[in-house]
């Protein structure tokens, strides 16, 4: 290996991945980079911005707890509106915290600073442009400037159409139904409006999905509170009938959103302040490494088919990227061969990443077929996590009798019982998440203090 | 409230980050589909984004060419597409 390297990792891109590698880099001792080409991290990330508290309940995530919150959620409503009725469902735990809101540009940029605090060094309002690859190796990247910077690994966290990815073959075109396109608004109500609008009965705050003609495309739009405004979402699936006579832009989804009577009601007295554009990918990348470089999070196809989590998914593929990236680094071994195998492993031991994504796999399958009434009907039983583990285990369950096969009654049985911890709304984290918002809170005072 | 969609941007020239190769373009017009600021024009046979100045940086127009005709690179770092409250 060259011992001329500027650096032992670079990671590209400060969304959710990029900072949480590189902080795992620089406290593992590696002298990192992290380039991130929005001046503001966060100026170009566009997300539903609610993170899934299971997920933070992992230690390695534990830190996350103390990122900028918008606010606590407790609940999901569920709004299911055909011509003749509206039906309304509510998963309320009895306590706990389901979700944290953030805002991607304050979050981004908190996440930026801890992993500068750790050691790594930080450039921003500067974009990578290209790899440098010798002999199947990738062995740094050009900067827009013409700069070729070197390091033993490059850690893509690109995103969704990362340029790092796509120029190392690895992320391809992509559309139909494994790519979707999102159309968000953020609309300022106020903190008073959105206390009395987006409360439920115990008193917490809730996150809210609808479901009806004409307002999406194989998905399902949302609004989610955050402390004075609340963001709106919806599009769909990239099939060619996503775009037609009745919807010639994915603004007509929105605007039929906008004027379901229930949503004019919310949002009444409210005005839009921006809005969002952006690509999620929910399908899978085939190939996540090559010798010298590792993808992660939607860079590597890191989300939750169907549910379209992505955000904690990116947090431990960074994370685990980084380790990789040490222990192969110590090896002086950067082939694609041990880089992917530890890495996979890393991914393999993740519990929550598993299970969720086995269950967001067999929902998609069992929903992307239907029509859109049909859709609207399995909503019914697909309300939050409970919901969506039910369907799993039905379908499969149905399947078995249908075509007489005990092996997949069976297997709907073993997922069941492996399913189990994950049904709960652990409560265990409550703790946790109380003593990270106090470290939180004495960081803050210090920073305070040092700028004084 | 109407959906009328329009985005913040940071100062300072994009560039031409994305082009079209014009003997690659078949005008099939699945760029323009699913574009949702407007950025593509048909311009005798062939789509040009035109009105590059509209774009969200999406990347939707790179990922529908069959033809491989679009170039999507990276707009120059601190400027473009500035998304708030994301
Ligand atoms: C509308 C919408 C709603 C969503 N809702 C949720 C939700 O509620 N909960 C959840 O968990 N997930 C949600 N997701 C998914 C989640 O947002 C993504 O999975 C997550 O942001 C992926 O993180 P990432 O770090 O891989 O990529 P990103 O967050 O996209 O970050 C990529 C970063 O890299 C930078 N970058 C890219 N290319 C370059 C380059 N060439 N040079 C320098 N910098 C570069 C970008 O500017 C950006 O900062 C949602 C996604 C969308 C689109």
């Amino acid at each position: 290996m060259t011992t001329q390297l500027d650096y032992d990792v670079i990671v590209v891109g400060a969304g959710c991945a990029g900072p949480a590698a590189a902080k795992k880099c620089a406290e593992l001792g590696l002298k990192t980079l992290l380039v991130e080409k929005s001046s503001e991290p966060g100026g170009k990330n566009v997300s539903g911005t609610c993170l899934n508290m299971a997920a933070l309940g992992d230690t390695d995530l534990h830190y996350i707890m103390k990122c900028p919150i918008e606010r606590e959620i407790h609940s999901m409503r569920t709004y299911q509106i055909s011509d003749d009725r509206m039906t309304v469902f509510n998963e309320m735990p009895k306590s706990g915290i389901l979700l944290l809101s953030i805002r991607r540009d304050e979050f981004d940029k908190w996440h930026t600073e801890q992993a500068r605090k750790a050691g790594a060094e930080v450039r921003l309002g500067i974009a990578v442009v290209d790899i440098i690859e010798e002999n199947d190796v990738v062995q740094g990247v050009v900067l827009e400037s013409g700069e070729q910077l070197r390091s033993h690994v490059v850690i893509d966290g690109g995103g969704v159409n990362s340029i790092v990815g796509r120029k190392a073959s690895l992320i391809p075109k992509r559309s139909g139904q494994n790519m979707i396109l999102y159309l968000t608004a953020a609309v300022y109500l106020g903190e008073e409006v959105i206390n009395e609008r987006f409360r439920d009965e115990q008193g917490g705050y809730c996150i809210e999905y609808y479901l009806a003609p004409g307002i999406q495309h194989k998905t399902w739009p949302w609004i989610f509170p955050k402390k004075d405004t609340v963001t709106l979402g919806t599009g769909g699936y990239m099939t060619k009938d996503l775009i037609n006579n009745e919807f010639p832009n994915v603004q007509q989804y929105m605007q039929n959103f906008m004027d379901l009577p229930i949503v004019k009601k919310k949002l009444a007295g409210g005005r839009v302040e921006s809005w969002g554009l952006h690509l999620e990918f929910d399908g899978k990348i085939a190939q996540k490494t090559k010798s010298g470089l590792i993808l992660t999070g939607e860079a590597g196809g890191f989300v939750i088919p169907f549910l379209g989590e992505g955000m904690p998914e990116a947090f431990f593929t960074g994370i685990y990227a980084a380790k990789t990236a040490a222990e192969c680094i110590q090896k002086n071994d950067i082939s694609q061969a041990t880089l992917s195998e530890i890495y996979e492993e890393f991914i393999q031991e993740n519990l929550f990443m598993q299970g969720f994504m086995y269950v967001g796999e067999e929902n998609k399958k069992s929903i992307l077929s239907k029509t859109d009434e049909e859709i609207v009907e399995i909503m019914q039983s697909v309300v939050m996590g409970g919901g969506f583990i039910t369907n799993v285990v039905h379908t499969k369950w149905l399947r078995g009798v249908e075509n007489d096969s005990l092996e997949d009654i069976e297997d709907a049985q073993t997922f069941l019982e492996f399913i189990q911890p994950y049904r709960q709304v652990s409560t265990d984290y409550l703790e946790i998440y109380r003593e990270m918002r106090a470290q939180a809170k004495l960081e803050e005072i210090s920073t305070k203090g040092d700028e004084i | 409230m109407p959906a009328d969609v329009t985005f913040h941007y940071y100062e300072g020239e994009r560039g031409e980050f994305i082009q079209v190769i014009e003997e690659r373009c078949i005008g099939c017009g699945q760029c323009a589909k699913f574009c949702t600021t407007g950025v593509w024009e048909k311009i005798d046979k062939i789509y040009k984004p035109i009105h590059l100045k509209k774009c969200a940086e999406c990347g939707a127009c790179w990922n529908v060419c069959d033809a491989d005709a679009i170039i999507f690179g990276e707009p120059r770092g601190g400027t473009g597409v500035k998304f708030t409250h994301g």
